[in-house]
């Protein structure tokens, strides 16, 4: 069924990096104290995916959340300019009534990348599809999967929106979420900030703005996290737990 | 640039011998005959390859066939890059015509973009196309365009047709006359050698303290391993070519000639001063080739050989490694 090795390593890669994911995995063994910890968060993403992704109701998605970690350009962790995200979890924002696998269901793992055009001078999400036997998905098939509040946008001009493109430098082909608009819409948002004086992680806003148009969901606790990390983490280590816990 | 009208010709109509020949295990109902063709350099093999893939399926059944690629001595072919650079880089020091072998099955998802369609060539070159101008002029001329215009750029290149192309190109070739160049200088380039696909970076006209950059400072800038900068004025190869056109005139109007024998640049403010030198590479077949194309020898240690295709990518110069 699901690659528990897959899903172990994901484990492992979100408790060491972000001390609030873990936390939120230990809540969710209390809730379904019969299931094993991972096939319990397993079909717990998979349900929260079904319901946004009303298309395809017998696929299920295995979405991976990034983590700014081990860039691999060698900048620190949390940088601004991200090299390759790694795997992480996507923790939970609703209800985790676990449903029953269907026998027909399938599963779709997507891995995102986020690099740094030079030429466009600003972050571009690169991402892949593919079913658990390795089948990857058609461009049409991304298309179709784009959220409803995005379909409006993707259907002006799908062709400069979401293509196919070869990964710069892993040189196989990836989707891309063309840039060319970024700095567009990513401009007020640094301007207002300014004017309240208050720090914005670029790469954290840009991507809970970019992301949820291709399955990717920033968890709101992302940028609380961030912007606790940047005002001295030791004694607010509490509030963010305390923080996690509402969100449920 | 009116005066780089004939290297812009000859640039654009730059064609490649090829010979198509079907995959052994695809199945057929008769034999299949090997398909020739003269390939444009400047455009896309999934765009001028039609006539090939109706010639194969005429021996084939329909259930027998599903999306064609192409193949080199075991290389799936990426049709994204122009068909001049793949030649260059895989092919170049082989005999004519380049040998190229078609598929319709088991097409490699790792390896090669899908392209099901025309659109998604124009996708990819008129985004190619819009990235050029983002490193050129912040893409305020590309923006500026209406989409007739764009169309136009399209099938100017799916047409083959040079005016109508350059009709459209031109405005995106030019810069204000109190700038002495570009942006950036939109470039890739290519190394069989290497993991990466392609190395691209930022790079000006121009440096800090005004002078023209040339070819040779953006290698040494960008891709030191390449060239070391003593051998390369040492081993140009003056028998193709007595100078060495460093950036190609249909991208960038400073072009500067090396002189071979003292190793020194001179900035020309156009190019060609007098009519080109008409040398044939050695790698064509006595066909006249772009005077532009220029072979510059290094040390058997080191590499065989360099070479610098002026042939040009998407409004970029790519520099291939053999």
């Amino acid at each position: 069924m699901v690659g528990n090795g897959e899903l172990q390593r994901t484990v492992l890669m979100a408790t060491c990096v972000k001390h609030i994911f873990k936390l939120k995995m230990e809540l969710q063994c209390h809730i379904k104290e019969h299931l094993t910890m991972y096939r319990h968060f397993f079909l717990w993403r998979a349900k929260k995916t079904i319901n946004k992704i009303k298309r395809q109701p017998a696929a299920k998605l295995l979405q991976s959340c990034p983590t700014l970690c081990e860039p691999i350009d060698g900048s620190p962790k949390g940088s601004p300019i991200p090299g390759i995200l790694q795997e992480a979890l996507d923790p939970p924002l609703d209800d985790l009534e676990v449903n029953e696998t269907t026998t027909a269901a399938e599963v779709i793992k997507y891995e995102y990348h986020v690099l740094y055009s030079c030429s466009y001078q600003v972050p571009v999400l690169y991402f892949r599809a593919s079913f658990l036997d390795g089948r990857p998905l058609a461009l049409k098939d991304i298309w179709e999967g784009v959220h409803e509040c995005y379909k409006m946008r993707l259907l002006q001009g799908p062709w400069d929106t979401i293509t196919q493109q070869e990964h710069p430098i892993l040189g196989q082909p990836f989707f891309v979420l063309h840039p060319c608009k970024t700095s567009e819409f990513m401009t007020p948002v640094l301007k207002n900030s300014q004017k309240i004086n208050r720090n914005v992680n670029y790469i954290t806003s840009w991507l809970s703005m970019v992301g949820p148009a291709v399955g990717l969901n920033l968890p709101l606790s992302y940028a609380t996290a961030a912007s606790q990390d940047e005002g001295n983490v030791d004694g607010q280590d509490s509030s963010i737990e305390r923080k996690s816990l509402e969100e449920h | 640039m009116t005066d780089d009208k004939d290297v812009l010709r000859d640039v654009w109509f730059g064609r490649i011998p090829t010979c198509f020949t079907l995959y052994q295990d695809e199945i057929t109902e008769r034999e299949a005959e090997p398909y020739y063709l003269l390939l444009p350099r400047v455009s896309y093999l999934t765009l001028v390859t039609d006539k090939v893939k109706k010639h194969f399926q005429k021996v084939m059944r329909q259930e027998d066939i599903s999306e064609i690629w192409f193949e080199y001595e075991g290389t799936p072919l990426k049709w994204h890059y122009p068909i001049g650079l793949l030649f260059d880089l895989l092919a170049s020091s082989s005999a004519l015509p380049w040998n190229i072998t078609v598929h319709f099955k088991s097409f490699p998802e790792k390896d090669l973009l899908h392209c099901p369609s025309k659109d998604v060539i124009e996708a990819h070159f008129m985004s190619c196309v819009k990235e050029a101008d983002a490193l050129k002029h912040k893409s305020q001329v590309i923006n500026e365009m209406q989409k007739k215009d764009h169309k136009q750029l399209w099938m100017g290149l799916q047409n083959d047709r040079f005016d109508q192309f350059w009709a459209i190109n031109r405005k995106l070739m030019e810069y204000p006359a109190e700038e002495n160049g570009f942006r950036y200088i939109p470039f890739r380039i290519y190394q069989t050698t290497t993991e990466r696909p392609f190395i691209q970076k930022l790079f000006r006209p121009v440096s800090t303290d005004g002078q023209l950059h040339t070819l040779g400072d953006l290698l040494k800038e960008v891709c030191p391993s390449a060239v070391a900068p003593e051998v390369f004025w040492d081993q140009v190869v003056a028998s193709d070519t007595e100078n060495v056109l460093c950036l190609n005139s249909r991208d960038h109007p400073q072009i500067h000639r090396m002189d071979c024998s003292t190793g020194r640049s001179q900035p020309e403010s156009k190019w060609p001063p007098s009519p080109p030198q008409r040398s044939p590479g050695p790698s064509c077949d006595g066909e006249t080739q772009v005077p532009v194309t220029l072979l510059i020898g290094i040390p058997p240690y080191l590499k065989p050989s360099l070479e610098f295709s002026t042939q040009t990518h998407s409004n970029g110069v790519s520099v291939t490694d053999n």
